[in-house]
């Protein structure tokens, strides 16, 4: 089966026009429609963390920015870090002449055996995390810098918005004449005053300018060592390593600190035109169930080709397909032929598809257990089209003459098929799944030109 | 409590901040003190594993599709967002190319249907940082060194100045490989030296790369001027100063280089040597200036702002001011100048994301939504405004759209 190897030889036209393979593609069943990862709308679902498979809601994991709190990564090799535990000798505070063992704990690389007392990080009495996170030592200069910005930017907001109600107030002048000078002048003051009252207390707050940082006028020079010491590479870090702490950046070994690990997410895909969910995951990480995926695969009836041939030019030639049902009722399929394709880019034969329709069996999950062959006698099959049947699969032939003189042999036909909309059955119930016919365009890379 | 806060944090926080810079991406949210990453800007195809720069695109085609993947990397496994309705600010260069500007708003508005972009000039920002309005911005990147001064937060266009010499020039085309491959030798651990010039393959851009941080460095001046001498004006070698030590390289596990002490010192000269039309990452400063307006120039200069991962080499901040010091006192410039010395400003944030903390704060001003472009105006626009082509019919439209 020349698909399980490259899935790529058989491909789906997608409905924004891309071709991928039956197992990368999802059916909309609102829309009837395949779509492919790239033409669905992908959201974030669950964030949870990759190592303890704890969840965490949306708000939390932000303000852990994504991260963590328990696990680490090494700030090496990536590799997750280990608690290990220690007894230590510690001074008894009752009894200074004895000393009790005592528990601690610290972290350590089974990668690259890299560890927290490496950098001089002190052991924990806790197991579970309390390693110190570092602070950005210009935060505080960052916030009161972003604070009056903030108040300057409130300010403009709500000066645009005074003026916005001054041109509406200008119409107001008007009523006057029709005597609704009261009703106007309550208007006209009170906002005025209130406008008046926060341009006050601005006025006090806002002007107050970011203290500037001195200007630098010289910096300090290379040490001297650099010039006659040898570097000493294994204690410089490489620049992924700093990158991956982007506001420390530590340019020396000694300065690393183990990384919080950071979260993953479980993605729901959503169709861009009737906004129905394709494929929605379970929320618990531990499970790898979804509750909804609407995967082609499961639809649609997959083409596969079942043996590679060789080709020679405008010589007919065999080819064995099987066509498999992924769906619980028998599934007629109707082969065409697409007339008057001549971008050989997508067909570089011409292939004879049969004519009569082919009816596949319903999908049964037993039958994969029934190793006795038997065909069921309720098709009447053509064995010159039909080479096998077993269960939801069946093997079919079609002659291919290539027209091109070398490079890969490919077709290109229309599948419709029936499709029972089991969406629409759950609205109305007992009822049939309402019968729909579904066409697809396919494009099969069948082999090459012999030589 | 926690719980709490982040409900109440969370309507502020939901701005992404990009910047997507020539060899490094750096992605956050607003408001906060540092980017959550900053990783290569590259993009590896699934199928054939082959890594490629977003910047290298042969075709909008290829553009916009390495875009939507480094995108979707970000959103899905940094910052875990949906992007469905979320306003964006990029941090770009003034000098992007139109192509490449509409290529992501393309990405941004209709692959992820965000809210909102406001496309920010990453120099204004920068100043930003400071708390100041005016200053001379220099961006040491990876492709080029661009700078331009920024007056009352306006961006004088007129002066700025560019040369493509930054960290790609001492690495990758540059001092780095041609050295190596010249005269330097592989060592393995069957004692079998051999010359790098067999192996090139082995020397990998991250490779280059690694050597440059870990044991490379700008030079003093004094030495720089030796080394130039001899390089570039033919002196005899003997003046040359006593050189650092060697390093010995890791190339893998079995393979060892030797990086010599010339490599480490003479490779960054790159950036001080100047060119036929006299051009060096100092003397663009001083032209910048030269091209100013006379009355800004003291200000400008004693604003001097210095962004970019290039210039964290260590010693590149010395050696510039005493470039700028000695340049300044040369005939072109110590005439016309009218400066009286150069004074420098330190942004809180390391030169690597200078800008993009700069959009962060940008970000978490309520003012972010009448700046910023909305999907909608876009939508019906079709296209982005640009400051090199303003066309008034753009401008009413945008204005009609707001009023709506």
């Amino acid at each position: 089966m020349a698909t399980f190897m490259d899935v790529n030889l058989v491909r789906y036209l997608c409905s924004c026009g891309k071709r991928y393979p039956a197992c990368r593609l999802y059916l909309c069943r609102h829309c009837l429609k395949l779509r492919c990862s790239d033409c669905v709308q992908h959201e974030v679902d669950s964030p949870y963390c990759p190592n303890c498979l704890e969840n965490m809601p949306a708000s939390e994991a932000k303000l852990k920015k994504n991260r963590c709190s328990n696990c680490f990564d090494c700030p090496i090799c990536g590799h997750t870090l280990m608690t290990r535990a220690t007894s230590q000798m510690m001074a008894n505070p009752d009894d200074p002449g004895k000393s009790t063992p005592k528990k601690m704990y610290y972290m350590a690389c089974s990668f690259c055996r890299w560890t927290t007392r490496d950098v001089g990080l002190p052991d924990r009495v806790v197991a579970n995390g309390g390693w110190p996170d570092e602070d950005n030592a210009d935060a505080k200069r960052i916030n009161t810098l972003l604070e009056s910005y903030r108040a300057v930017a409130q300010r403009e907001k709500a000066e645009k918005e005074r003026k916005k109600y001054v041109k509406r107030r200008s119409h107001a002048g008007f009523q006057d004449k029709y005597g609704l000078t009261s009703v106007a002048m309550k208007w006209k003051i009170q906002p005025a005053v209130a406008n008046l009252s926060i341009k006050e207390k601005e006025n006090e707050k806002v002007p107050s300018p970011p203290q500037m940082v001195e200007p630098v006028t010289d910096f300090d020079p290379l040490p001297p060592e650099i010039f006659t010491e040898p570097v000493q590479l294994e204690k410089v870090t490489h620049l992924t390593h700093r990158l991956a702490a982007p506001e420390f950046q530590p340019a020396e070994t000694v300065d690393l600190r183990p990384i919080h690990k950071h979260l993953l997410v479980r993605r729901s895909l959503r169709c861009r035109e009737c906004e129905h969910n394709l494929s929605k995951p379970d929320f618990n990480p531990l499970s790898i169930k979804f509750k909804i995926q609407l995967i082609a695969l499961n639809h649609i009836p997959e083409l596969r080709i079942m043996s590679p041939a060789t080709f020679t030019p405008n010589k007919e030639t065999v080819v064995t397909f099987t066509l498999s049902n992924p769906s619980v009722y028998n599934t007629v399929v109707k082969l065409l032929p697409i007339e008057g394709e001549t971008d050989t880019d997508y067909m570089t034969a011409k292939i004879e598809l049969p004519k009569a329709d082919l009816v596949l069996a319903h999908h049964d999950d037993t039958a994969v257990y029934d190793d006795s062959s038997k065909i069921s006698p309720e098709f009447k099959d053509d064995p010159r089209v039909i080479v096998f049947r077993r269960a939801n699969k069946l093997g079919f032939v079609a002659k291919v003459t290539p027209i091109c003189k070398s490079g890969d042999v490919k077709v290109s036909f229309q599948m419709k098929h029936e499709f029972r909309n089991t969406a629409a059955a759950i609205q109305s119930e007992d009822k049939e799944p309402k019968l729909e016919w579904l066409q697809q365009q396919v494009f099969v890379r069948l082999g090459r030109i012999g030589q | 409590m926690p719980l709490f806060e982040g409900l109440s944090y969370s309507d502020d926080k939901n701005v992404y901040i990009i910047d997507l810079g020539s060899a490094y991406t750096k992605c956050g949210l607003a408001g906060e003190t540092g980017p959550r990453c900053i990783i290569p800007s590259t993009v590896k195809n699934t199928r054939t594993g082959q890594v490629s720069r977003i910047w290298d695109y042969n075709s909008t085609a290829e553009l916009h599709e390495n875009l939507k993947e480094l995108l979707s990397v970000l959103i899905f496994r940094y910052l875990l967002m949906s992007p469905k309705d979320k306003r964006v600010v990029v941090v770009e260069s003034l000098l992007c190319p139109s192509e490449f500007r509409d290529c992501l708003a393309k990405v941004l508005f209709r692959h992820f249907e965000v809210g909102s972009v406001l496309f920010a000039p990453g120099h204004v920002l920068s100043l930003l940082t400071l708390g100041s309005a005016c200053g001379l911005v220099m961006d040491v990147g990876y492709r080029e060194t661009l700078v331009i001064p920024v007056y009352e937060g306006i961006p004088i266009l007129k002066a700025w100045q560019a040369i493509p010499i930054a960290g790609k020039a001492i690495h990758r085309h540059g001092r780095i490989k041609s050295q190596l491959l010249e005269n330097a030798v592989v060592k393995t651990a069957e004692h079998q030296d051999q010359p790098v010039a067999t192996v090139p393959e082995s020397l990998t851009e991250e490779i280059l790369e690694d050597i440059k941080v870990r044991c490379c460095f700008v030079t003093e001046y004094s030495r720089g001027q030796a080394i130039q001498d001899v390089t570039l004006r033919g002196a005899s070698a003997s003046k040359l100063p006593k050189l650092p030590p060697a390093v010995e390289y890791p190339l893998d596990g079995s393979r060892i280089v030797s990086v010599s002490g010339k490599i480490r010192e003479h490779t960054c000269e790159t950036l001080f040597e100047q060119d036929d039309d006299g051009h060096s990452v100092a003397a663009l400063i001083l032209d910048s200036l030269m091209q100013c307006p006379v009355d800004t120039r003291r200000e400008l200069s004693e604003n001097i702002v210095i962004t970019g991962g290039s210039a964290m080499i260590p010693g590149f901040f010395h050696r510039l001011k005493r470039e700028l010091d000695a340049s300044a006192a040369k005939p072109p410039y110590r005439d016309a100048l009218g400066t009286k010395g150069f004074k420098f400003l330190k942004p809180p944030a390391r030169e690597n994301y200078t800008a993009w903390l700069g959009g962060a704060m940008v970000g978490a001003l309520e003012t972010l939504p009448s700046k910023s472009l909305s999907r909608d105006a876009y939508l019906q626009r079709g296209r982005l405004p640009d400051w090199c082509c303003l066309d008034q019919d753009m401008w009413a439209d945008d204005h009609a759209v707001l009023r709506r």
